[in-house]
């Protein structure tokens, strides 16, 4: 299956102390605007671009992105995933990400929007190095709809599978499916509308880094639910259920802030338009 | 009833010493915050955790592996253990089924001489392998020519058995409550098996985020009474 809509390879590494781009490759409904360093750390930032502005039915998105020895990258969206009504064939995007040892790679697209009658299934396969780190995170949700219906969508599925040193690591599978589940009821959306979820692989990562970023949540509030749990690896994993994506924007980007202060004496770079 | 399903059935019973009373998976932390508090409640989570999240994972992992054994094909047994293992992302379910399927396997090595089951424990030993209940019930399921999707059907059982008795305990409910559940729940386990029987392999790990939520939720649970 030749017959990608967008198609987007991103190759990168350090040089002298500043991560450039080896190889930019797109074609189609994918772009990436120019690179961005937001501070002197010589970490980069591509933003990637829809043309299109949503995905529609059959459409099918490829990416590949590596990160050599070192290399540190954030990637994220200019705007939101907005998944249309897919009649026929469900939207297909699949994303392939190699991260050499001492890289560093922050992926952080802005949020997935399911309209009314839309179908879509994401891979993202993530193969690691010892050593190397990832922040992951994605947030689902709902489009508008003119009766109001939270969940008018059809079928969300998304599947991270990393690897480490060739070995499977973390296996996360959710599918959201309105079309035949009752979203509402309890084990599954329990009456919230928005999912995000949030995986970080790190060395420095253990038991009491986990209890630090809990102290951060609020957990006295009906606004979210957030879970977190360490990973069979030094990492972990974070699931917030809330009704909008500020809400889950704020605990990422908290969580975000103490990750690159405790473990790179960083602040994060200002992505989101919060 | 034939030999042979009497012999699956051992396994099944909720005195199998396997550990499976010191857990919950994640159905404490929704007793505790008081969703789950009578009959009718506990049939409810019962439901939606064995048909949203159990039959994706070890209910397929039950057929799947079955197929690999019927093929001889023990890569793919090592790799479902290892996808039933990564799958499970809160820590305590993850680390108690890996108990249980431990505790299970170290007493079935007593009781039957399966090659197979001495490799899985030899891996497990060197980790490479992790240890899960429904790779284990599956071998010995295969091993005594017991058929799929009884094999299916008799796994969910018993772990709705050991639920229901930790439920009993935990909320509290009398005894005649929990074989009540026990019964009305016949129909969703023979449903929850043809669903598994009709699932692309793709299917494997579907969570269900509120069920997954609470596991993970569950390490922070003040009074706790389970392991997970």
């Amino acid at each position: 299956m030749q017959d990608w809509t967008g198609v987007l390879h991103l190759d990168t590494e350090e040089r002298n102390g500043r991560t450039v781009a080896k190889r930019v490759y797109f074609q189609g409904a994918f772009k990436v605007m120019r690179p961005i360093y937001h501070d002197e750390s010589g970490q980069v930032c591509y933003y990637i671009l829809n043309p299109g502005g949503g995905y529609l039915d059959g459409d099918r998105y490829q990416m590949k992105i590596s990160l050599e020895k070192q290399a540190r990258l954030i990637l994220t969206t200019q705007s939101a995933t907005k998944i249309y009504k897919t009649p026929n064939r469900h939207a297909y995007q699949e994303t392939e990400i190699i991260l050499k040892e001492g890289s560093c790679l922050e992926y952080i697209p802005d949020p997935l929007i399911g309209y009314r009658d839309a179908k879509y299934k994401q891979k993202n396969i993530i193969h690691m190095e010892k050593g190397a780190n990832l922040l992951y995170a994605d947030i689902i949700t709902p489009g508008w709809s003119p009766d109001g219906d939270k969940f008018s969508y059809n079928s969300l599925q998304l599947i991270n599978e990393i690897y480490m040193e060739n070995e499977l690591v973390v296996y996360d599978h959710i599918k959201l499916n309105p079309a035949l589940q009752n979203m509402g009821e309890l084990g599954l959306m329990e009456g919230y509308s928005h999912l995000g979820s949030m995986i970080v692989i790190n060395e420095k990562s253990n038991q009491d880094f986990l209890d630090m970023l809990y102290q951060d949540v609020d957990t006295h509030t009906e606004e979210c639910k957030v879970g977190l749990s360490s990973l069979p690896i030094q990492g972990f994993t974070v699931r917030v259920l809330a009704n909008n994506t500020q809400t889950i924007e704020k605990i990422f980007s908290n969580f975000h802030h103490i990750i690159s202060q405790e473990w790179f004496n960083k602040t994060p770079s200002f992505l989101r338009k919060y | 009833m034939d030999r042979n399903t009497l012999s699956l059935l051992q396994l099944c019973d909720s005195n199998f010493p396997t550990g499976a009373f010191s857990h919950s998976y994640g159905l404490e932390t929704y007793i505790q915050a008081d969703k789950v508090h009578d009959q009718e409640s506990l049939l409810h989570w019962l439901r939606v955790y064995v048909t949203e999240q159990l039959v994706y994972s070890d209910g397929l992992a039950c057929r799947l592996v079955y197929e690999a054994l019927e093929k001889e094909d023990y890569q793919k047994v090592w790799k479902l253990d290892r996808m039933l293992t990564m799958q499970n992302l809160p820590r305590e379910t993850r680390d108690g089924t890996q108990m249980v399927g431990d505790r299970m396997l170290k007493l079935v090595k007593n009781l039957y001489e399966i090659p197979v089951l001495f490799e899985y424990s030899e891996r497990i030993r060197q980790n490479r392998s992790f240890g899960h209940p429904s790779v284990v019930f599956t071998i010995v399921g295969h091993h005594l020519g017991v058929s799929v999707s009884t094999v299916i059907l008799y796994y969910l059982y018993s772990s709705v058995l050991s639920l229901v008795q930790n439920a009993v305990r935990a909320i509290p409910l009398g005894q005649t409550a929990g074989q009540k559940i026990i019964q009305g729940f016949q129909e969703v386990l023979t449903e929850a098996t043809a669903k598994v029987m009709a699932m692309d392999e793709e299917d494997f790990g579907i969570v269900s985020p509120g069920l997954e939520l609470s596991q993970m939720q569950h390490e922070r649970v003040n009074v706790r009474i389970f392991m997970s």
